[in-house]
């Protein structure tokens, strides 16, 4: 880890939010608190299960921690949370009243001041057929939301259209864990500030509206973002990704959308609906490639008609993170690399 | 002079000592009332607000006399992001700080130490019920307190003075 830590560094950006470790009850704060700073600076995430050793991840790999704040692989030597500890986590990440997390319950996952997102697992309530709560919750996976200001830098020039002062249909393609959103949340944030700073590109800020079924782009915490998203951007939190898109079509007319994951039938449709209504929308999808997209029957259609004029590939690789950005006929603009501004950020 | 002097003291402090046992006697019932009252409020936040524990204890405070006032207001602030107590131990280090403040007896004391147990840590119902439960306990020792209210204010009042009468009877 120590190696990895080193690499990414450079690029990895402050933690704007560092406060995840408060939240935390004793010992495991302390312990955690008293990794070396390099080692907490990449956590990605921290996995706490009762009566078993606690896991960190981060920069691709993943260690117990024992009593003493040292990295082991070794499970018998880790600390091991009890009970009490689970217990006095799952009180202070719902605020004292898990009644009031009923619906996080039902997704699995509680979004904390930060916009960090704690995972839950334990043994799910049943009614009708679906997951009404989870109860008696032993596993919990905080995953450490970062926000990287600058990331979208180096891809911004080309994803605005100087003649037609907007900025174009974009797709954003990587595998999971490589930093889409982070990228995403980044853009939002520029578009909707406006971009003054590229000569003769220059944009005013555009209403951006963010669809966040997931909580992850603008890691809301009751309606109100976490992160920096910019000051004209809308976010409709929690909802269907489809359902969404035509809410803020419909009521909150937003120069640029932007959506996270399509892969659905229905999503198709709705960004479909949305290019032809004259809004921009910048998606992100899971794909190592545009031939591997050409493969998914509900993304397939709109690559093949041409919706999006560009595309921004993701590639994480051991000197950094590679950005490839392709044009409408998938034909490559330019190739940048890790050590430019910009596209340096952990995911 | 200075014998007469003393035994009026006695005699004064006696009388005291009856007045505020028999006011114990009277506020226990009250208090015990405006606590059912204070859980109901609470179950309906949570029922149909929705708020979290720290807030809707706060809002209660806000509503309540003393002594009640600064339990749960001490109660909410224990739970404040700062202290990395449990909503469990924040109830119980308030209810340590300030029971010896009310005029209200063990078997209360019981009730809210229970419920403290359970509050915030379940689903909506749950909560419910569990508070539903506590309210039915108070109203059964409020009872009880009407009871001895009735049997020993006015007794009290009046023995405090005839304890002080007979110690200066027996010292004189």
């Amino acid at each position: 880890m120590n190696k990895l830590a080193g690499e990414r560094q450079h690029g990895g950006g402050p933690i704007t939010n560092p406060n995840w470790l408060e939240l935390l009850p004793e010992p495991v704060k302390s312990i955690l608190h008293q990794l070396p700073h390099h080692i907490l600076s990449v956590v990605e995430e921290v996995r706490i299960r009762e009566g078993r050793p606690l896991e960190i991840n981060g920069a691709g790999s993943h260690h117990y921690v024992t009593g003493q704040s040292t990295l082991t692989l070794d499970a018998d030597k880790a600390y091991k949370p009890q009970r009490e500890v689970s217990r006095r986590l799952l009180d202070l990440i719902s605020n004292h009243s898990l009644y009031t997390m009923e619906e996080e319950l039902r997704k699995g996952f509680i979004t904390i001041p930060g916009g960090h997102r704690i995972g839950l697992a334990g043994r799910t309530v049943l009614h009708a057929g679906h997951v009404e709560h989870i109860r008696d919750i032993s596993g919990f996976n905080v995953r450490i939301a970062r926000e990287v200001k600058g990331a979208a830098d180096g891809i911004l020039p080309f994803l605005i259209d100087r003649e037609g002062n907007r900025i174009r249909h974009t797709l954003l393609l990587s595998a999971p864990q490589q930093g889409k959103t982070t990228l995403l949340r980044d853009l939002a944030r520029q578009i909707s500030s406006g971009l003054p700073g590229l000569g003769k590109s220059s944009l005013p800020g555009m209403k951006v509206g963010i669809v966040d079924e997931r909580s992850e782009i603008a890691g809301c915490l009751k309606g109100v973002p976490s992160f920096d998203v910019g000051p004209r951007t809308d976010v409709m939190d929690a909802c269907p990704k489809a359902e969404g898109m035509m809410m803020m079509i419909r009521s909150m007319s937003p120069d640029v959308l932007m959506v996270d994951e399509i892969g659905r039938g229905e999503d198709a449709e709705s960004v479909t609906e949305a290019l032809h209504a004259g809004i921009t929308v910048v998606a992100t999808a899971h794909a190592g490639g545009i031939e591997e997209l050409k493969h998914r029957p509900a993304l397939a259609g709109l690559i093949e008609t041409g919706m999006f004029e560009r595309y921004v590939l993701l590639k994480r690789k051991a000197q950094g993170l590679s950005c490839r950005i392709l044009d409408q006929q998938h034909r490559p603009l330019q190739l940048q690399t890790g050590s430019q501004r910009g596209v340096n950020f952990l995911a | 002079m200075l014998k007469l002097f003393g035994a009026v003291l006695i005699l004064l402090s006696g009388t005291l000592a009856g007045f505020h046992q028999a006011r114990q006697f009277a506020s226990r019932p009250k208090q015990i009332r405006e606590l059912i009252l204070a859980l109901q409020r609470l179950s309906t936040e949570i029922t149909y607000g929705f708020t979290p524990l720290p807030e809707a204890l706060r809002k209660i405070a806000d509503q309540m006399r003393e002594p009640l006032h600064t339990f749960f207001l001490n109660a909410a602030r224990e739970m404040g992001p700062a202290t990395g107590l449990t909503a469990q131990e924040s109830l119980q280090r308030s209810l340590h700080e300030n029971w010896k403040r009310t005029s209200m007896k063990a078997p209360e004391r019981e009730v809210l130490h229970q419920l403290s147990f359970t509050l915030g840590t379940s689903d909506r119902q749950d909560q419910i019920k569990h508070i539903q439960l506590a309210v039915e306990q108070l109203k059964h020792e409020e009872a009880t307190a009407r009871d001895d209210q009735a049997k020993y204010e006015k007794i009290s009042k009046s023995l405090g003075l005839l304890i002080g009468a007979l110690i200066v009877i027996l010292i004189f």
